[in-house]
């Protein structure tokens, strides 16, 4: 202990000695471990702590995804994850043995009125057994009893913490309140503990009551299901068991289950998304990368001095010092500067999460599983010990093995000033800087890959000028609109009031406008007269949006073929419905669609049917999915809604429009709340804001590869000049000329650069392809990236490689001739 | 009571082959050498000639091509690397043309160096530095580091760091090579009241004046030994 000691010492001598390449190297490392330690605090939040409970371990859930059919009927992008049929949800109940309880659960939206101003809540309706089966006690009051599921004694709500204290001021004596839920009194019954919003972003949670009819219904998809597995029933026994169950559904009930896969999952994955995951495995790998770039760098430094103190080295062994005991005092050395690198890394990656922290707009914030978790915590110390070690360990093991197998005879003999050159220093230091250039490119390939497809995702929209467009949302309360002519007034007196403000040039309306709820998709099964599913169980999906007929003016969505909706389609007419070009082209290949009758859900379903009357331009309406996604268009006077989003088309900033369009909607029902008041390049901004993230974190990492790795470059290079300052000395002295000497050097700088850019470029060509699946605008074959980039690195390196070549082309002969 | 009639050094028909590029270059030929107990043995000869070859065999800081070497009753020729590490480290003491003092330890960590490697406790180590700098005449200096000292000064350091672990023998390298006549004399004067206190001292020297402060001298050209004298002024 004590002899390490002694090393621990020797060694912040050292550091202290050697104080330019000290801070090289701690600053490298405080980049490459900074970075890491942020990234994994973000991994650790997303990954490991998606969910506000403790023990989620044997929570399961089980979802459904489509199978792809014959029919055209297939998922959309890479979450496709439904919920399932409540007779389903019942069944299971029943029949699984793996899980000792099933708990259900459904969004919803509320209105709360009464007591305070009218307020739109996040509201989750869960079954009794919900709380009980996650193990989440309430903070106040109670959760609820199972004689609550009964439709018609479900007037019980339980508040967030949150909504307590922003609503009732935290008021204690909440419990004896009665709140007004979408026009109908519920009782107050509990308060959750602060943190708690599970099921993401749950405000309030009232009880799941089903009725008769509804707990016999298979085709209706609203219910997410949990279970918890019985203790010593592992994950894929538990899956084993429900996937048979359900194949045995399909079988009994094809119309309805056969199309339908079920995906069971771990909570937590469930929670995260795949999405989630893979740009989490994503920033891991790259900041990996730069690590082991700042390695690089760090082990080219302790070369260089390795080869400065061949001869402390010699003497040392000479004396009786054992080459382990060499190699044990240089990776001492080399494990000092790294923990100097990762504290500087804590306070990098403290400042990184920060930034991550601030620029995440709450709205997003709070459908992001774990993001409220994401802090410095005691595991990312711990990490960034962990691997603060590593790299002392990796950046220092081939220096110091190298450093200690010279010659001592020979070292000695020449008078303690260093030992001839090592073929081995020179060819491993080539290999580090190759290895630098070909991670530094795949990363910048990635990022420039990243940070292009995000650009992309917001051109795509420019055609209809988000930037001038407000949107907002309502959502009529079923007790006061049951009736579709109340709605329709409503509906149509809400577009002319809005339509006449000064300074609005449209007023319109859809259910969803692209890139709602973070770009999630909400499609419907829908039916075509006369073309029959051939494979039982199968599905045509597509969205269906409830508009207002000026709808595809104020959004620039040109016509195809046939006819806009228009002002006559109304309630006595006949149904008329515009659909896609994408669904045109899926669902009636080869064939004209106008004339065409289609219908939202089953054929045999209730409603009329609707006549296609024409074909409109496809809006992209997710960053997930790259494919256009089938859309159909269906006037508001032919199906009032209830849940709408206004659009407005403003002479200039939308923002200033929010209050006139608030009084105008307040002048018609006081007590209607309006929410997701947001500029339309907000709402697509906000919805590609993970990737948006995710893009910019690649470019800053890229930046800093390409400058760690033009500093390994320049380091080696500038090593390599001062080695070699004899022989340019002899060169010079037998004629060679300052364009020789230049060309020379930069020769080999530029060998490794190339060796560096062939070995990247495969890999980064892979990367890529890996990213066009995920990403919209991706393409693997990117011109701008892979000639681009690699040719940014190489002039980068190239100037990195010029700075030392023009200082060995001006040496004075003489001077060089006499250097040792 | 040392024997000083006993062999302490005996080597058989010891060569060196360097190879380099497929070129055998041989340093070292056919020698035969034995150095008793107590005895101050100069290894002369011109340059070139394999002397300090010669030297780094006997240290054990390289290895014979071929031959037996035995040092003090161990065959020490193909020992691996821990093993001739550890008996440098414990029987043998270096002095080296060079000095080759760590410019980053003070005179103090420099001295106590063969000891730390020994596994010598500190205390023990604090005494036999102490010691040793004495002996040398540089106790004053121990928190100095090389550079703020005289290249005489350092020899005599690096001399100090030679003798702290009591080896068994001294092996120095041109020991005055890089000093002027005067510190020259010191340190020769130095090594030999060192071998009149019973040290068994082989030094490698191109310079005849410092070679008769041996007992024997070894006369080496073209890697064999031509030449053996004994001086009869040694002592005196």
């Amino acid at each position: 202990m004590e002899t390490i000691w002694q090393d621990v010492r020797f060694g912040v001598r050292m550091l202290i000695k050697h104080r330019i390449a000290t801070i090289v190297c701690v600053v490298a490392l405080g980049l490459g471990i900074g970075a890491n330690t942020a990234i994994f605090s973000l991994a650790e939040a997303f990954l490991l702590h998606p969910v506000p409970f403790e023990n989620s371990d044997r929570i399961v859930a089980l979802v459904d995804s489509h199978v792809a059919s014959q029919d055209g009927g297939a998922g959309f992008g890479p979450q496709d994850l439904n919920a399932v049929a409540p007779a389903t949800y019942l069944d299971w109940k029943k029949e699984a043995h793996s899980f000792d309880d099933l708990a259900a659960y459904a969004w919803d939206e509320v209105n709360l009125t009464g007591d305070r101003e009218a307020q739109k809540v996040q509201d989750f309706k869960v079954t009794a057994n919900f709380f009980p089966m996650i193990g989440v006690q309430p903070l106040l009051g109670r959760t609820f009893l199972p004689e609550e599921e009964e439709p018609g004694r479900n007037q019980e709500i339980i508040l967030s913490y949150g909504l307590w204290e922003q609503r009732y001021a935290s008021d204690p004596n909440v419990l004896k309140r009665v709140m007004k839920v979408d026009g109908r009194s519920f009782n107050i019954v509990g308060v959750m503990k602060k943190g708690f919003d599970f099921p993401m972003p749950a405000e309030a949670w009232i009880p799941l009551a089903l009725d008769v009819k509804e707990r016999l219904r298979r085709d209706n998809r609203w219910l997410w299901v949990l279970g918890r597995l019985r203790p010593g029933v592992t994950l894929a026994e538990g899956a084993a068991e429900m996937q048979a169950i359900s194949e045995r559904q399909a079988e009994i009930y094809p119309d309805t289950n056969k199309a339908w896969r079920l995906q069971p999952q771990p909570l937590r994955q469930f929670i995260t998304g795949t999405l989630t995951r893979q740009y989490t495995v994503l920033l891991m790998v790259a900041v990996g990368f730069v690590l082991l770039i700042a390695c690089a760098d760090v082990a080219n430094v302790q070369f260089a001095r390795v080869t400065g103190r061949t001869s402390e080295f010699a003497v040392r062994t000479a004396l009786g010092g054992s080459r382990w005991r060499v190699v044990r005092q240089l990776l001492i050395e080399s494990i000092m500067l790294s923990l100097v690198g990762a504290a500087l890394g804590l306070f990098l990656a403290q400042w990184d999460i920060q930034m991550i922290l601030a620029h995440m707009p709450p709205d997003v914030a709070r459908f992001v599983a774990g993001w409220k978790t994401i802090r410095l915590d005691s595991n990312a110390f711990l990490f960034a010990l962990v691997i603060a070690v590593f790299s002392g360990v990796i950046s220092g093991i081939a220096p110091s093995l190298v450093g200690s197998r010279a010659s001592i005879a020979e070292t000695l003999k020449e008078g303690g000033r260093g030992s001839s050159v090592s073929r081995t220093r020179h060819r491993l230091r080539g290999a580090l800087v190759v290895a630098e250039v070909a991670l530094a490119l795949v990363l910048l390939v990635g990022a420039g890959l990243l940070v292009k497809g995000f650009q992309g995702l917001l051109n795509v929209n420019g055609s209809y000028a988000p930037q001038t467009l407000l949107t907002l949302n309502y959502s009529l309360p079923e007790v006061q609109y049951a009736q579709a002519a109340a709605r329709l007034n409503f509906s149509e007196q809400i577009m002319r009031r809005l339509g006449s403000v000064s300074g609005v040039q449209a007023a319109s309306m859809v259910t969803h406008v692209p890139y709602a709820d973070g770009g999630g998709i909400n499609d419907r099964e829908f039916s075509i007269e006369g073309h029959p599913l051939t494979q039982r169980g199968a599905a045509r999906t597509a969205i269906v949006e409830t508009v207002a007929p000026n709808y595809f003016n104020t959004l620039n969505i040109a016509l195809r073929d046939g006819r806009l909706l228009s002002d006559s389609d109304g309630a006595e007419s006949p149904q008329a419905a515009v659909i896609s070009e994408s669904l045109a082209r899926r669902y009636f290949s080869g064939e004209n669609p106008l004339g065409r009758h289609i219908k939202t859900g089953k054929a045999e379903a209730e409603g009329k049917w609707m006549t296609v009357v024409g074909v409109v331009n496809d809006v992209r309406y997710s960053w997930i999915v790259k494919d256009d996604i089938p859309t159909i268009y269906r006037s508001f006077r032919q199906a009032p809604p209830f849940y709408t989003t206004v659009v407005l088309r403003t002479a200039g900033d939308p923002l200033k429009f929010v209050s006139a369009a608030r009084a105008e909607i307040a002048a018609m029902d006081a007590n209607l709340p309006l929410y997701n008041i947001k500029p339309m390049d907000k709402v697509i901004t906000e919805s590609i804001v993970g990737i948006a993230y995710v893009a910019t974190m690649m470019a800053v990492l890229g930046a800093i590869a390409l400058t760690l790795a033009s500093v390994g470059v320049f380091g080696v290079m500038s090593y390599s000049v001062s080695e070699r300052t004899h022989e340019i000395g002899i060169r010079m002295s037998m004629g060679a000329q300052t364009g020789n000497v230049l060309s020379l050097v930069l020769r080999s700088g530029m060998l490794l650069t190339v060796l560096g850019l062939a070995i990247g470029l495969p890999v980064a060509f892979l990367l890529a392809r890996a990213l066009s699946s995920l990403l919209y605008g991706v393409q693997a074959a990117d011109p701008a990236a892979f000639i681009g980039l690699p040719l940014l690195l190489f002039a980068v390196a190239g100037i990195a490689c010029y700075l030392p070549a023009r200082r060995a082309a001006h040496l004075d002969p003489l001077q060089a001739l006499r250097h040792d | 009571m040392t024997d000083a009639t006993a062999t302490l050094i005996k080597m058989e028909g010891v060569k060196k082959v360097f190879l380099t590029d497929e070129v055998e270059t041989h340093a070292l030929s056919e020698i035969h050498l034995e150095i008793k107990k107590g005895q101050y043995i100069s290894i002369a000869g011109p340059s070139g000639c394999g002397k300090s070859t010669l030297l780094s065999i006997l240290g054990l800081l390289d290895s014979p091509t071929g031959g037996s070497y035995t040092l003090n009753g161990q065959s020490v020729a193909n020992l691996s690397i821990s093993e001739r590490t550890r008996i440098r480290n414990r029987e043998i003491g270096f002095i080296f043309q060079a000095f080759n003092l760590i410019g980053d330890l003070t005179v103090y960590e420099n001295v106590e160096l063969p000891l730390t490697y020994r596994g010598t406790s500190a205390a023990e180590r604090k005494q036999k530095v102490q010691h040793a700098l004495e002996r040398v005449g540089m106790a004053h200096r121990l928190r100095h580091y090389p550079s703020q000292l005289s290249g005489g000064q350092q020899q005599r350091v690096a001399v100090a760091r030679a003798l702290v672990g009591d080896p068994l023998i001294l092996m120095a390298d041109e020991p005055t090579g890089n000093l002027d006549s005067k510190n020259g004399e010191a340190v020769m004067e130095l090594l030999r009241d060192l071998h009149r206190n019973g040290a068994t001292v082989c030094m490698v020297t191109h310079d005849q004046r410092y070679a008769n402060f041996a007992e024997r001298t070894i006369h080496l050209f073209d890697g064999r030994i031509v030449e053996e004298t004994q001086e009869a002024h040694v002592g005196a």
